[in-house]
């Protein structure tokens, strides 16, 4: 922690810098990128402090690489991470699909800005919700994180370590422009005080090991290089030797082991936050930085006798459903806000049917202010 | 009233404060330094930015909000207090005064100072700097002025955030600087108290 954040152990810290510093207290030692707007400090603040720790950092020639080096790092058995925004998480997606084949754990940081393609470096947005969820090819699973809040920045991306070391796969950890440059006062936890999740190592007779194979928690124990396992990786469907195979039975039980996996641990995977949601009858879902306007406008629309509630997921894949339900029992009317041309939107119409749900959206550059919101609750009551 | 006698530490209120001018006057800092002395006195401050890809010229903007506990929502939306330091700021960087409020500015960088619902108190904040001895002080010349005016750290905590996160050979000059700003704020009010 450097000196001029700290006062009375009180903490000014930039939202990319509280990323940074909540993967090295996670146990990260490991980051390879390339540095893209508004997602840099990340990687300039990993590049300070890994030295610290004993880590390595490397700026790659692309992020093509870097996720490449990644996953390299992590099968050598570091906890490793990058961070990217809009264009680079486009090129880091084709490793990102070989780590949850391959099943390496590691931590994917999406700074959004504006898109397509380079389109706005310095506004906010949240265009990726669909590409964090479907950016790589073929059926998957995606586990997305989405702080709306520094102090969220950091405790989600410690769960992010722990949710890739406990499920093997690669987590992305989303957040907008403005929450990446957002400065905000944090109490930082003592480093004991975090629970952190280490992968499973195999400590199986060598004889006979097979890698990819799991118990009942579906997730298979990783061999530590240099413990003297046999062990075979690719990204072809394979059985569990690791051996390639077509085998329609096996190729069938390898990618629904590797999607039943997550749906296992849903307890742990699932987060969200909801706020006056009990007797409400309109209901606004928000994440985010919206989800902070939304706040203000709950408190306000309260005040005035509507009756508005929150939900918020913080988990946005798999999409927090149950907790979506219960919160939306009593609401006539949802609202989905967010910096994009619709994209949750989808995902809510899809549970709540397209009838109850109405957009308040912006793909402007701009954020959506509360009013904006109290406004779009104003015209639905 | 005195400076002191509405410190933010006392009450609940939330407090919206702009700092808008062009890049290189050093304005975020003054809002960087403004926070760590609110933060050593318990309060909570989110800190937003906006700037153009220049590193001079250009508009520079550095919003706080502060309270406390954590902000629901934590960009600026109605400004208590704004300060400008050049023309360049003071049309978009006046948009969110609250009604009522105040604005500070620069007498000779803002020769067309905004008008409107609000208290607008034109001070000569570069012209002290320049003499002290450095118009790059202006922005410490500002924060004591506003500091004083708002309440909302104490002196001693602003003068030890000051010394924090300056470099070590600008101490005393910035210190001084920020002494010439509590001394034109408290004229001022002692002004318009007779």
């Amino acid at each position: 922690m450097s000196k001029t954040e700290a006062n009375a152990n009180r903490h000014n810290v930039q939202g990319n810098h509280a990323c940074a510093l909540a993967a090295i207290a996670a146990g990260c030692r490991f980051y390879a990128g390339y540095p893209i707007t508004p997602s840099s400090e990340v990687a300039e603040r990993m590049s300070l402090e890994l030295p610290k720790v004993g880590g390595v950092f490397i700026q790659m020639e692309d992020e093509i690489a870097s996720m490449g080096a990644v996953l390299g790092a992590s099968m050598g058995g570091l906890k490793a991470m990058t961070a990217t925004s809009g264009p680079g998480f486009s090129l880091k997606q084709e490793h990102i699909g070989y780590g949850i084949l391959a099943e390496t754990p590691s931590v994917v940081i999406n700074v959004m800005r504006g898109g397509p393609s380079t389109g706005m470096p310095t506004r906010p947005s949240q265009g990726d919700v669909m590409q964090a969820r479907w950016g790589t090819h073929g059926d998957h699973t995606a586990i997305v994180l989405a702080p709306a809040s520094v102090a969220e920045v950091y405790t989600e991306t410690v769960r992010a370590f722990n949710l890739a070391e406990q499920l093997r796969s690669p987590v992305i950890v989303l957040f907008d422009e403005i929450i990446g440059h957002l400065v905000e006062t944090i109490q930082l936890p003592a480093p004991e005080s975090l629970q952190l999740i280490e992968r499973k190592w195999a400590d199986a007779p060598k004889e006979g090991y097979l890698p990819y194979a799991a118990g009942d928690d579906m997730i298979p124990p990783m061999p530590r290089p240099g413990d003297g396992y046999r062990s075979h990786t690719t990204g072809l469907t394979h059985d569990e030797s690791g051996f390639p195979t077509q085998d329609p039975a096996k190729a069938e039980a390898m990618l629904a082991r590797l999607i039943n996996k997550v749906e296992r641990h849903r307890d742990v995977v699932d987060a969200a936050d909801m706020m006056a949601t009990e007797d409400a009858d309109i209901l606004v879902v928000a994440y985010g930085t919206p989800a902070r306007a939304a706040r203000r406008a709950v408190k306000e629309a309260r005040e005035q006798g509507i009756k508005l509630g929150l939900f918020r997921p913080i988990t946005l894949w798999p999409f927090p459903e149950r907790a979506f339900l219960a919160a939306a029992k009593s609401a006539k009317r949802i609202i989905v806000a967010e910096m994009n041309a619709g994209q949750l939107l989808l995902e809510i119409e899809r549970i709540a049917g397209r009838e109850r749900v109405s957009p308040l959206l912006r793909f402007d550059g701009e954020h959506i202010a509360p009013d904006e919101i109290l406004d779009a609750v104003g015209k639905a009551a | 009233m005195t400076p002191e006698s509405t410190n933010a530490n006392n009450n609940d209120r939330r407090h919206e404060i702009r700092f808008a001018g062009s890049g290189g006057q050093g304005l975020q800092l003054s809002a960087k330094i403004l926070a760590y002395a609110l933060i050593g006195e318990g309060l909570y401050a989110s800190q937003s930015q906006s700037y153009e890809p220049t590193s001079r010229g250009g508009l520079s903007r550095a919003d706080l909000v502060i309270g406390p506990d954590e902000p629901d929502f934590p960009l600026a939306t109605a400004a208590d207090f704004i300060l400008l330091l050049d023309q360049v700021a003071a049309n978009d960087g006046a948009k969110i005064i609250k009604p009522g409020g105040t604005i500070i500015t620069d007498q000779r960088l803002v020769p067309s100072p905004p008008s409107g619902d609000f208290r607008l108190l034109a001070l000569p904040i570069t012209d002290t700097a320049i003499a002290i001895g450095n118009p790059r002080i202006a922005n410490v010349v500002a924060l004591g002025v506003l500091n004083a005016l708002a309440a909302l750290a104490s002196r001693e905590a602003l003068e030890a955030a000051v010394g924090a996160l300056t470099p070590a050979k600008f101490r005393e000059l910035n210190l001084e600087a920020l002494k010439a700003g509590y001394g034109m704020a408290e004229a001022e009010t002692a002004e318009s108290a007779a």
